[in-house]
C-alpha cells in the first residue's frame, strides 16, 4: 500500500504546487481555469512518480538502476506491477466499480424522471449528474473490455509471456485513477453540464468543472492510446511459433482491430478538447462565432473519434462473445475468415461515417447523402459478425452455461441496437429522432446491450481462469435472465418516448410522457437490484467457490491449457501452435503442441 | 542439445524485442500524426489559407533551417554510436540540443510578435498559438529526451550493437522535424 | 450426430418460426399506432421513411430471434460431458448468400427511404412565408415578416410553405417541433434553415407535440426551453400577425 499512499500524497502536493505557482505568477484565484490546468498536470506527474514510474522506470533515464516493486499477493494490485494479468484484473475491477457507480447515478436520474415536474434534483443538478453518468459509462465501455480482457488474455492467447511494453502497460492503467479522481472531483469546481459530448460554445462558457473534464478525458485518451499501441505491437511481434494470423483467436482479432482504431483516432478527441481548453485559458477563439470561430469544427473532430469509439468498445466485445459462443457451442467458429474480414471492414469504414451525428447540425447539405450511404454500408461487415455467431450456434452442442445465456441476450440486444441504428443513419428519420430518447435507447442497446453485456459475460467465462474457482451457475443464470429482461424493460419504452417527441437530456417533461417514464424508472430499479446478485456471486465465489481446474470448459485456446490462475510469465516454455483454435469436432485436430512445453526441446 | 527454459526465452526475446521496439515507435508516430492532422485540419477549416502579412517570414525561415540542420546532427549522433564513436555521439547530441534550443528561442520571439500583430482573439492567431504551441511542446519533449540520451551516453551507456535508446530518441527528433516541415507551410506559406 | 436430412428439417422449422414471427410482428406494427400525429407534409415524408424501415427491419430482427429461439431449444446439449458439434467450419454458399442479402438490403434502404426521402424533403426550395428564429438561453424569439417579435407562442398558417431561418446568440440550441418532425440546430454565427408546411390545425394545449422544443443541450433551462405552437387558418394568421404589431405586450389570448 505504500506506493499508493506515496502517489496520493505526491499527487496532492503536485496539484497544490501547480495551482499555487500559477497564482503566484499571474494572480487570480486557485480555482481559475489556468491554475486548475497546471495543478492537474503537476498532480498527475506527482501521482505517477509516486505510484512507481520513478522507481521502476525513470531512474534508468538518469543512469540509476530501476527498482521495480517486489510486492506479492494482493498487494501487487496496488503497485506499479507490470504483469499483464495483474493489469488486466486492475482494469476489470476498476471498471466494474465505475460501472456500478455510473449505474447508481442512472438510478438517481431515473428517480427524478419517474414522474414529470422537478422533484428533488434541480434542473442544473440533473444536467450535471447526467453528464457525469455519461462520461463514466463511455470510459467504462471504451476501456473496460479492452483493458481488462485485452490485457489479461491477449498474451495468453497468442502464447506470449507478457505484453511488448510491460511498463507502458502499467502506465496505461495507473493513468486511470487520476481520470476518475479528476472527473469525480469536478463538482468542487461547479462540475460540467454539457453531457459527455462537451459541445462548444457551452463547454467554453460554463463552470470550471469543465476544465477538469477536459484534463481527465485527455489523460484517459493518453491511456487508451498507449494501451492500443501495446496490444498492436504485442500481437504483431510476439505470437508463439506457429500462431499465424489465420490461427489467431477471434478475441485477439477484436482487440487488435479495436486497438488500431484507439491508437489513431483518440488523438482527435484529445485535440478537440485541447482546442476548447485553449479557448478557455489562452484566449483563442476556435469556437467563438463573433471572431470567426466555428462551433461545428468541434463536432467534426469529436465525432471523428467518437463514432469509431463505438467500435473500439464493440470490436473486443464481438471477440469476447464469439469466443464464448464457439467454446460453449463446441463447434468451429463459423466463417472465421469472413468474420475477420468483417472486423477489418468495420475498422476501414468507421473513420469515414462520423457526420451521421450531424445531419441536423447545420453542416453543408451535400454531406448528408454520402455520410448516409457510408453509414448504412457498415451494416454489411457488422452483419458478418452476426453470421459468425448464428452460424456457430446452428447445429452446435450448446452447453447451458451463464456466459452462453448472456450471449443470447447480447445477440438479441445487439440486433435491436443495430436495426435502430439504421433509423439514425437515414437522414429523413434522423431529422426527427436526433437528440431524442430514441437515440438514448439506441446507444444503450449498442453500448450496454453490446459492450457491457460482453464485459459481464466475459467476467463469468474467464472467472475460473482468473480466480481458479467456479462461480455459482444457478445464480449466474438467474442474473443473466434478470439482466436481459430488466435491460429491455428499461429501454424499450424509451424508443416510444423518443418517437413521440421527448427530447433527451431533460430533467422535466410534459405530463404526456409520464407513463413510459414511470415504467422505465421502476424497471431500472429492478435492473439495478440485479447487480447485487452479480457482485455477490462473483465476490463470494472468488473466495469460496469450488476449485475450477485448468480447463472447466474443455476449451481449446491457449489460456485454458495453463493452470488457473496462470503462473507469472504464463508459459514455462513457449507453446508451439500447430492447428486452428476452434476445430471442435475435427478428428485428430490439435491447437498447440503441449508436450513440447513440458520437458524442454531438443 | 537440451536448451534451458531461461535461455530459450532469452533467445526468443532477442528475436522480437528489436522488432517490437521499432514497431511501437512507428505506431506512436502514426498516432501523433493524427494529433497533428487534427490541429492542421482545424487551421484550414476555420481560416482556410488566410494569413496576416505581419508574419515574420525571415525569422520563420531561419528557425526552419536551424531545425533541419539539427536533424543532420541527430543523424550523425546515431551513426557515431553505431561505429562505437562515443565522443562523436556526445558532440552531435550536444549540437542537436543546442540547435533545438535556438529553435525554441526563435519560437518565443515569434510568439511575442504574434501577441502584438495577430493575437489569439483572431482566428488566425488562434491557429497560430495552437499549432506553434503543439509543435513547441514536442520540440521541448524532444530536447528533454535528447538530454537524457546525452546524460546516459556520457555515463558510458549504449554500445555499437545496443543503442536503441539513441535510435529511438533520434527518430523522434526526425519526426518532430518532419511535423515542422508540414506546419511551417501551413502557417506561413499557403 | 445429425444426418443431412436432420439439417434440412432444422432449416425448414426455423424458417417457419421466422415466417411466423414476421407475420405477427408486421401485424402488430400495422395494427398499432406508434407514431405521433402528423401536422405537416414533412411529417408525412419522415413517417413514411420510418414505416418502411420498420417493415424491412422486422424480418431481419425476426431472423435473429428465430435463430436464437430455435438454437436454444433444439441444439442444447443434454449431457454435460463436452461432446463436440459437427465440424462445420464455413459454407461458401451461405456466406455469399448472406453478403448478397445484406448488401441488397443496405442498398435498398439507401435508395428508399434514404435518397428518396432526402429528395422529397428538399424538393421545393420556395417558401411562402419566412420566419426568423433566434435561440437564446432559454427562450425562442420569432420575428414575423411584418417585424413583430414574438416570444410566447408560435402561430403558423395552415397549408403554407414556411421557411424558418434559425440562429443563436449564445450556445447551440435546436429547433424542433415533434408534430412537424423537422429539426435544425441553432448555431451562433450561422443561419440554418428548415422547411415546414403545416397541414392540420391544432394547438399545444391539445397536442403536446405542437411545441417548439429546444433539442440541443444548452444549460440549466434546456428542458423548459419550449414555445407553444398553434396552427391556424390563413386568414386568422394574417389578423393575428397584424395584432402583434399593435399590441406592445405579446398577445395573451394565444394561450387559449
Ligand atoms: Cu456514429
Ligand atoms: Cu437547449
Amino acid at each position: 500500500m505504500r506506493p499508493l499512499i506515496r502517489a496520493v500524497v505526491l499527487g496532492l502536493v503536485g496539484y497544490v504546487a501547480g495551482a499555487w505557482l500559477t497564482v503566484a505568477v499571474r494572480g487570480g484565484s486557485p480555482s481559475d481555469d489556468v491554475a486548475v490546468v497546471f495543478g492537474f498536470i503537476l498532480g498527475l506527474i506527482g501521482w505517477l512518480m509516486g505510484i512507481g514510474v520513478w522507481n521502476a522506470w525513470a531512474r534508468e533515464w538518469f543512469g540509476l538502476p530501476a527498482k521495480p516493486d517486489q510486492a506479492t499477493g494482493w498487494k501487487r494490485y496496488f503497485t506499479f506491477n507490470t504483469d499483464h494479468k495483474v493489469i488486466g484484473i486492475q482494469y476489470l475491477v476498476t471498471f466494474i466499480a465505475i460501472l456500478l457507480l455510473g449505474g447508481a447515478m442512472a438510478l438517481v436520474m431515473r428517480m427524478e424522471l419517474a414522474r414529470p415536474g422537478q422533484d428533488f434534483l434541480t434542473l442544473d443538478a440533473y444536467n450535471k449528474l447526467m453528464s457525469m453518468h455519461g462520461i463514466l459509462m463511455v470510459a467504462t465501455a471504451v476501456a473496460g473490455v479492452l483493458g481488462a480482457f485485452g490485457n489479461y488474455l491477449v498474451p495468453l492467447m497468442i502464447g506470449a509471456r507478457d505484453m511488448a511494453f510491460p511498463r507502458v502497460n502499467a502506465l496505461s492503467f495507473w493513468l486511470i485513477p487520476p481520470v476518475a479522481i479528476g472527473l469525480l472531483s469536478a463538482p468542487l469546481l461547479g462540475s460540467f453540464d454539457t453531457g459527455w459530448t462537451a459541445y462548444p460554445p457551452l463547454s467554453v462558457v460554463n463552470q470550471g468543472g469543465q476544465v477538469l473534464f477536459i484534463l481527465a478525458v485527455t489523460t484517459f485518451g493518453l491511456s487508451s492510446i498507449l494501451g492500443g499501441l501495446n496490444i498492436v505491437t504485442t500481437v504483431a511481434t510476439m505470437r508463439a511459433p506457429g500462431m499465424t494470423w489465420g490461427r489467431l483467436p477471434i478475441f485477439v482479432w477484436g482487440a487488435f482491430c479495436a486497438s488500431i482504431l484507439s491508437l489513431l483516432v483518440t488523438q482527435f478527441f484529445a485535440a478537440s478538447l485541447i482546442l476548447i481548453l485553449l479557448d478557455r485559458v489562452a484566449g483563442t477563439t476556435f469556437f467563438g462565432a463573433a471572431a470567426g470561430g466555428d462551433p461545428l469544427l468541434y463536432q467534426h473532430m469529436f465525432w471523428f473519434y467518437s463514432h469509431p469509439a463505438v467500435y473500439i468498445m464493440v470490436l473486443p466485445a464481438f471477440g469476447v462473445m464469439l469466443e464464448i459462443i464457439t467454446h460453449l457451442a463446441r463447434k468451429p467458429l463459423f466463417a472465421y475468415k469472413a468474420v475477420v474480414a468483417g472486423f477489418w471492414g468495420i475498422v476501414g469504414l468507421s473513420t469515414i461515417v462520423w457526420a451521421h451525428h450531424m445531419f441536423t447540425s447545420g453542416m453543408a447539405e451535400q454531406l448528408h447523402a454520402p455520410f448516409m450511404a457510408l453509414t448504412e454500408a457498415i451494416s454489411i461487415p457488422t452483419g458478418l459478425v452476426f453470421l459468425g455467431a448464428l452460424g456457430t450456434l446452428w447445429q452446435g452442442k450448446l452447453q447451458s452455461k451463464t456466459p452462453l445465456w448472456l450471449a443470447f441476450g447480447w445477440l438479441f440486444n445487439f440486433a435491436i441496437g443495430g436495426i435502430t441504428g439504421i433509423y439514425l443513419a437515414d437522414v429523413a428519420t434522423d431529422i426527427h429522432l436526433q437528440d431524442t430518447y430514441f437515440v438514448v435507447a439506441h446507444f444503450h442497446y449498442t453500448i450496454v446491450g453490446g459492450t457491457i453485456f460482453a464485459l459481464i459475460a466475459g467476467s463469468y467465462f474467464w472467472f475460473p481462469k482468473i480466480t481458479g474457482r467456479m462461480y455459482n451457475e444457478r445464480l449466474g443464470k438467474i442474473f443473466a435472465v434478470w439482466l436481459t429482461v430488466g435491460f429491455n424493460l428499461v429501454f424499450i419504452p424509451l424508443f416510444w418516448l423518443g418517437v413521440n417527441g421527448l427530447n433527451r437530456r431533460v430533467a422535466d417533461y410534459p405530463e404526456f410522457y409520464a407513463g413510459p417514464n414511470a415504467f422505465a424508472s421502476v424497471a431500472a430499479y429492478i435492473l439495478g437490484a440485479g447487480f447485487l446478485l452479480y457482485a455477490g456471486n462473483l465476490l463470494w465465489s472468488a473466495r469460496r467457490g469450488p476449485a475450477a481446474g485448468p480447463n472447466p470448459w474443455n476449451a481449446r485456446t491457449l489460456e485454458w491449457q495453463l493452470p488457473s490462475p496462470p503462473p507469472e510469465h504464463n508459459f514455462p516454455l513457449l507453446p508451439e501452435v500447430v492447428g486452428h483454435p476452434y476445430d471442435y469436432g475435427v478428428p485428430g485436430s490439435v491447437h498447440a503442441a503441449q508436450e513440447a512445453a513440458e520437458g524442454g526441446e531438443e | 542439445m537440451a536448451l534451458s527454459a531461461g535461455a530459450a526465452h532469452e533467445r526468443a526475446e532477442a528475436m522480437w524485442r528489436p522488432r517490437a521496439n521499432r514497431l511501437g515507435l512507428w505506431l506512436f508516430f502514426a498516432s501523433e500524426a493524427f494529433l497533428f492532422a487534427a490541429f492542421i485540419s482545424a487551421r484550414f477549416v476555420t481560416s482556410g489559407t488566410d494569413k496576416p502579412d505581419t508574419l515574420n517570414q525571415p525569422l520563420a525561415l531561419g528557425i526552419t533551417v536551424v531545425l533541419l540542420a539539427s536533424s543532420i546532427s541527430a543523424y550523425l549522433a546515431e551513426t557515431s554510436i553505431a561505429h562505437g564513436d562515443r565522443k562523436g555521439l556526445i558532440r552531435y547530441l550536444s549540437i542537436t540540443i543546442l540547435l533545438g534550443l535556438v529553435f525554441l528561442v526563435g519560437v518565443v520571439f515569434e510568439f511575442r510578435e504574434a501577441m502584438e500583430y495577430f493575437p489569439p482573439g483572431t482566428i488566425y492567431g488562434s491557429n497560430f498559438v495552437a499549432l506553434i504551441g503543439l509543435h513547441g511542446f514536442h520540440v521541448f519533449t524532444g530536447i528533454v529526451a535528447l538530454a537524457v540520451a546525452l546524460g546516459l551516453g556520457k555515463k558510458g551507456h549504449f554500445e555499437p550493437d545496443d543503442y536503441w535508446g539513441v535510435e529511438g530518441v533520434v527518430k523522434y527528433w526526425h519526426f518532430v522535424d518532419l511535423a515542422w516541415v508540414i506546419i511551417y507551410p501551413t502557417l506561413y506559406l499557403f | 450426430m445429425n444426418e443431412r436430412g436432420g439439417y434440412k428439417q432444422d432449416a425448414i422449422r426455423v424458417g417457419l418460426l421466422w415466417l411466423g414471427l414476421v407475420v405477427v410482428l408486421e401485424a402488430v406494427w400495422f395494427a398499432t399506432e406508434i407514431l405521433p400525429r402528423q401536422y405537416a407534409e414533412e411529417a408525412k415524408i419522415i413517417d413514411d421513411a420510418f414505416n418502411l424501415l420498420t417493415i424491412l427491419g422486422i424480418p431481419v430482427f425476426s431472423f435473429v430471434v428465430a435463430m436464437l429461439i430455435y438454437s436454444a431449444f433444439r441444439f442444447r446439449s443434454r449431457n454435460d460431458a463436452s461432446e463436440d458439434g459437427p465440424p462445420i467450419k464455413t459454407s461458401k454458399p451461405v456466406v455469399v448468400t448472406w453478403l448478397v442479402v445484406t448488401s441488397a438490403l443496405a442498398l435498398a434502404i439507401l435508395i428508399n427511404p434514404g435518397l428518396v426521402g432526402l429528395a422529397e424533403l428538399r424538393a421545393n426550395p420556395e417558401a411562402d412565408l419566412v420566419l426568423e428564429v433566434e435561440g437564446q438561453r432559454w427562450q425562442w424569439v420569432v420575428t414575423y415578416p411584418n417585424g413583430a417579435e414574438v416570444r410566447d407562442e408560435l402561430v403558423l398558417p395552415v397549408d403554407t410553405r414556411i421557411r424558418f431561418d434559425v440562429t443563436s446568440v449564445d450556445v447551440l440550441h435546436s429547433f424542433w417541433v415533434p408534430g412537424f418532425r423537422t429539426k435544425i440546430d441553432a448555431v451562433p454565427g450561422l443561419v440554418t434553415s428548415v422547411y415546414v408546411t403545416p397541414t392540420e390545425l391544432g394547438t399545444f394545449t391539445d397536442d403536446v407535440n405542437l411545441r417548439l422544443q429546444c433539442a440541443e443541450l444548452c444549460g440549466i433551462g434546456h428542458a423548459r426551453m419550449v414555445m407553444p405552437v398553434r396552427v391556424v387558418e390563413k386568414a386568422e394568421f394574417e389578423s393575428w400577425m397584424a395584432e402583434q404589431l399593435t399590441a406592445e405586450a405579446p398577445a395573451a389570448e394565444g394561450r387559449g
